[in-house]
């Protein structure tokens, strides 16, 4: 089959993915591919916002109150912090007994060097760009590394980094970042668990940071950790 | 009316665990997403417990529309549906459909968001006039009530091979088409 006939039969069975038309097994398959193919990713949302508009002939209709009520009352309910801890506490235990495991082998000999490379990543960008970062996370340390590619803070104002765990009911503080360059913010221990699956998210702030507690100013971007 | 820039403005606070934020755009949305689920399951229970699923979704999971490039409206509906459909998949034969009066809009939704810009609807109509009616029938039935080729297959009276190649075909014009 030629270069070109692969791209369309991609689109083809991406636009048959976001329709639901793929049997049990091709839906599978595709979804393993999807899940590394970043090219397959930008097929399906191509279809998804071109299909999208389809939908405007839906007629709204209201749902009984207790719906409403029921959504809320589930908010917040936390489910998957336990996940969250796993993979932290098994990412801390495996670099933990892998280091004993070399230490029983090689006696005193082994001095273990800490991995101090980045394992998850992530870009937090304002919807016009004007604003850029990329946020990186060193496990071994409990690090954030904030690098600003592109914007600074407005005179007088400063950004400050919060941290949305998963099911968490409010966003913690985890610093202000520097107006250029790198920032580095050690994370605590007890909320460094909910770095990976949580939301980042950097507010426009007084000198100083928040006063309250919680953000205050405008929103210039939030994302979440991706593997490296 | 809501605008994009107030569900963006939204979107961006619910991220921030503000629940007042997701009240707001439950008011803002539901009524659309309710009736893009009716449309699928036809079945008013099972719509609401989706429609509940959809917003306990969105709340743990704001973040991930930012990277699709949608629109928070396009990526609420794509939600919605995706869910409703795997809902519907999911269905047993003996869960019955209401009856078509019962699913009819009752007392007219609150403050609906606008959907999708009025321009792209325009342009999705002359597309979808492009292609021959049955075809265009197909997409939208593919799309609208998540009906699968071998639904299709039988509504057109065709072989479900003809009714995948019919659609795939349609599909690819209708891409031409948008992007010309």
């Amino acid at each position: 089959m030629s270069e070109l006939e692969d791209a369309y039969d991609d689109d083809a069975l991406a636009a048959e993915y976001v329709l639901h038309l793929l049997d049990d097994d091709e839906r599978r398959a595709f979804e393993a591919r999807l899940a590394t193919d970043r090219e397959l990713q930008a097929l399906v949302w191509s279809w998804e916002a071109r299909l999208s508009p389809l939908s405007d002939e839906v007629e709204a209709a209201s749902p009984p109150k207790a719906v409403r009520d029921r959504i809320l009352r589930s908010l917040g309910e936390p489910n998957a912090r336990r996940s969250a801890q796993a993979l932290w506490g098994w990412l801390a235990g495996g670099a933990v007994a892998a280091g004993l495991l070399l230490f029983v082998l090689f006696g005193t000999a082994f001095d273990p060097e800490p991995d101090l490379s980045v394992a998850f990543q992530a870009e937090l960008a304002s919807e016009d760009r004007s604003q850029v970062m990329v946020a990186g996370v060193i496990p071994a340390t409990h690090e954030i590394v904030i690098e600003r590619v592109a914007g600074t803070a407005p005179a007088g104002r400063v950004h400050e980094l919060w941290l949305i765990a998963e099911g968490a009911d409010a966003p913690v503080s985890l610093g202000l970042l520097e107006n250029d360059g790198t920032t580095r913010i050690r994370v605590p221990d007890d909320i460094a668990p909910g770095v990976r699956t949580g939301t980042i998210a950097v507010s426009e702030e007084p000198p100083g940071g928040s006063p309250t507690g919680a953000p205050t100013g405008p929103i210039v971007a939030a994302a979440q950790f991706n593997d490296v | 009316m809501t605008t994009t820039a107030d569900i963006e403005d939204i979107m961006a606070r619910i991220k921030l665990r503000d629940r007042q934020a997701l009240a707001a755009l439950y008011d803002a949305t539901s009524g659309k997403l309710f009736g893009v689920c009716l449309r699928v399951l036809k079945n008013r229970s099972e719509a609401e417990d989706v429609l509940h699923d959809v917003y306990v979704r969105v709340w743990e999971k704001a973040a991930p529309y930012a990277i699709t490039g949608h629109s928070p409206m396009t990526w609420l509906i794509t939600v919605a549906r995706n869910m409703a459909i795997d809902r519907l998949r999911k269905k047993r034969p003996e869960t019955g459909s209401d009856d078509a009066m019962s699913l009819v809009a009752d007392d007219g939704p609150g403050p609906e968001a606008a959907a999708i810009a009025s321009s792209e609807r325009a342009r999705i109509e002359t597309c979808m006039g492009e292609l021959e009616n049955d075809r265009a029938d197909a997409v939208r039935a593919a799309y609208l009530e998540g009906e699968t080729y071998k639904d299709l297959a039988k509504r057109f009276d065709v072989p479900l091979n003809t009714m995948r190649t019919w659609l795939r075909r349609s599909l690819m014009k209708l891409r031409d088409c948008l992007t010309r």
